[in-house]
């Protein structure tokens, strides 16, 4: 029994990063390595989803994918403004991932079963639980989105909106007809210039755009969602190391909302007695050093950008001009589908 | 020279998807393994009820069970070609790291250290669970916090002693560890009175309850003092066969949310016309191929076992002696927790 208990023991120490592991940082793999000599992390940006990726007056890439991709930056180089900006289009954003043009693709990216498992990519965590929605002129007199039928609808090519599109079409037995665009700026002027009776891409782009309008009153963004959108940050298979690095920042935002640690008291959490917290900031444990990084990874992250809910809030909810509810991205333990496996 | 290579990464990129749409693509080394084995190396307890425990004829029977019976029956067309390997909670990792095991089902959280620190990957969230506490009753205890002095059984090398550790130091409890190597052990001593309380995951511990010969003289305490999402797990560095694995698994859930089930699968098939049916059950699309599958995989996989649904009443739910509500483990759009990615 003794024994056992002292295997048992031997075992457990090495789970809970216990001293002897202190001693071992992990190697960096490929990418991290590469990050590391170029001093920056190479992430994806949008050319234009206000609250998500967006570039504003002073030059500065605002949103939930730019907050996340600083989240990064300041976890794995401890600066969150160490980060370049590789502005892609939809149709380019897998194949810059794939060919290592970027280290990660945190753009308004719908995580698919077969982009998931036909380009080379592995999908971390969803940071953003969206749905496909329409924008519509009050004066059309559409109240859903099943009346529809013979409109025309604007929307970009090489997206899953479009495919979505002709699925509920399909389903619905209900024609439209596709009005399409290779930009998102494009999509957007048609319908701005009335070349389309309705626009449709995910409801949080709806609400950007719609506050965009000149007048935001005469539209209004129907009720129903048609399709399960959930977006999340993506980087190339073969190196688990980063795939871990990325995966566990995102954990890390949402495991902070919950634990109560802010961009404004993290300095302050660094004294607190709460196990869960102590690992989170590196104040105990090596949870870091174990994915190659420094032992206050997460709590550079959330000193730079705050937490999930704080990061949601500035870009997309009631910080912001769209207003978004939390909805389905509010924490598990208050309705929503945000849970962050345990860090320990 | 780097341009070359980023404009050669760039076709590479642009030519996968489309290649999956003509042949299934080539078996990494796992899925060749099993082939060439026949069946699927699959981790499960020694026996836990409602997870993995043999029924009247020796038949294993629980929730971990069928997700290896759902995964031998997309990979190989039929749900009895499992090698069922019988772990501990000590040996369970090692077996998957070494190569003796494909998947470890065997009710599994999903923590940092275990997934950034020694060579798994875990794939995707199977049941959201949390730890409890089971007493007796004539104790007249009602609170965890009641238990300060008292001596609980645990398993080894489990969350739990951590998690009981972590909880005890914030809530100022002491208590004494009594640590055994397997359930069944722990169980035991818990059942002799070795121990005032037996704690673990609550869906274990109600399985557990139901089983006494006099569960209304136990109690499983409301209190959870952790989370413990399960998730099957694979080794590090065969990203196909991570994709197989999670997708199964989120192709379960997928069945659920479309009403597929095993009585009604070959007439889904048949007759719906939803585009989302119709490519989960391999009618249209080349969802299958591009993980090197055929294209009727999730169609076995629901003819053996069910949707997600249907296995957890079967084993934990209304079907079962256990009882145990859905809860957070509902799907998405009834409250719960459970979503799938979008298989298309």
């Amino acid at each position: 029994m003794s024994m056992i208990r002292k295997a048992v023991a031997a075992m457990l120490l090495a789970l809970a990063a216990g001293p002897a592991a202190a001693q071992t940082m992990a190697a960096p793999g490929p990418t991290l390595q590469a990050v590391r000599a170029r001093g920056a992390v190479d992430c994806g940006a949008h050319p234009g989803a206000p609250g998500l990726g967006l570039m504003d007056s002073q030059g500065v890439y605002r949103g939930l994918e730019a907050d996340t991709c600083r989240a990064i930056a300041a976890a794995v180089l401890g600066d969150p403004n160490k980060v370049r900006w590789v502005v892609l289009t939809s149709a380019a954003r897998l194949p810059a991932l794939q060919s290592g043009q970027i280290d990660v693709l945190p753009r308004t990216t719908t995580w698919t079963q077969s982009r998931d498992t036909a380009n080379g990519l592995n999908f971390t965590v969803v940071n953003f639980y969206d749905g496909q929605g329409f924008l519509v002129r009050k004066s059309l007199g559409v109240k859903r989105a099943k009346e529809l039928d013979g409109a025309s609808i604007c929307v970009t090519s090489g997206t899953t909106n479009e495919l979505n599109l002709a699925d509920w079409a399909r389903a619905n037995h209900i024609t439209i007809r596709p009005v399409v665009f290779e930009q998102n700026d494009e999509t957007r002027n048609a319908y701005k210039a009335g070349r389309c009776d309705a626009f449709s891409t995910d409801a949080s782009q709806l609400a950007g755009l719609r506050v965009t309008l000149p007048d935001p009153d005469e539209h209004v963004i129907l009720p129903d969602i048609i399709s399960k959108e959930p977006l999340s940050p993506a980087v190339r298979h073969g190196d688990d190391q980063w795939f871990d690095i990325v995966k566990w920042t995102i954990y890390a935002l949402i495991e902070a909302e919950e634990l109560g640690v802010t961009q404004a008291n993290v300095d302050e959490a660094l004294k607190s007695e709460n196990p869960a917290i102590r690992r989170l900031l590196g104040t105990s444990g090596d949870h870091g050093p174990f994915m190659g990084l420094d032992r206050r990874w997460a709590y550079n992250a959330i000193k730079a950008v705050g937490n999930y809910g704080e990061i949601f809030e500035r870009n997309l909810g009631q910080g912001s001009p769209l207003k978004l509810p939390r909805g389905m991205n509010d924490l598990w333990t208050r309705g929503g589908l945000m849970y962050a496996m345990p860090i320990r | 020279m780097h341009r070359i290579i980023i404009a050669l990464g760039l076709l590479v990129g642009a030519a996968l998807p489309a290649a999956a749409q003509t042949a299934p693509a080539a078996a990494g080394p796992t899925l060749s393994a099993v082939r060439a084995r026949g069946a699927l190396s699959c981790a499960i307890s020694t026996g836990d009820p409602g997870w993995s425990q043999p029924d009247s004829r020796g038949v294993w029977q629980g929730m971990d069970a069928d997700i290896c019976r759902a995964i031998a029956a997309a990979v190989l067309g039929d749900p009895k070609k499992v090698v069922w390997q019988h772990l501990t909670g000590q040996n369970r990792f090692p077996a998957l790291t070494s190569g003796q095991v494909e998947v470890l089902t065997r009710t599994t959280t999903w923590t940092f250290m275990r997934d950034a620190t020694i060579g798994m990957n875990f794939t995707a969230p199977n049941f959201y669970d949390g730890q409890g506490f089971l007493v007796r009753a004539e104790s007249g205890i009602t609170s965890a916090k009641q238990l300060d002095g008292a001596t609980i059984c645990f398993t080894s090398a489990s969350t739990h002693e951590l998690n009981l550790q972590d909880w005890s130091r914030a809530n100022n409890i002491h208590f004494t560890p009594a640590i055994f190597a397997d359930k069944d052990e722990a169980r035991r001593a818990y059942e002799s009175n070795r121990c005032d309380s037996y704690t673990g995951d609550a869906s274990q511990l109600a399985a557990v309850r139901a089983a006494f010969p006099n569960p209304s003289e136990h109690v499983l305490l409301p209190d959870r003092i952790s989370k413990e999402p399960y998730a099957p797990s694979v080794r590090q560095g065969d990203d196909q066969w991570f994709d197989i694995v999670r997708f199964v698994v989120y192709g379960l859930i997928e069945a659920e949310e479309l009403g597929i089930t095993q009585a009604n699968a070959d007439e889904m098939l048949a007759k719906s016309p939803r585009p989302a049916v119709q490519r989960l059950l391999g009618k249209t699309g080349d969802l299958g191929p591009a993980i090197g599958l055929d294209r009727a995989w999730m169609l076995n996989a629901i003819k053996a076992v069910g949707n997600y649904g249907e296995i957890y009443d079967r084993h934990l739910g209304k079907n079962s002696p256990v009882q145990l509500p859905r809860g957070l483990n509902e799907l998405w759009n009834r409250g719960g927790l459970l979503v799938s990615p979008p298989m298309r």
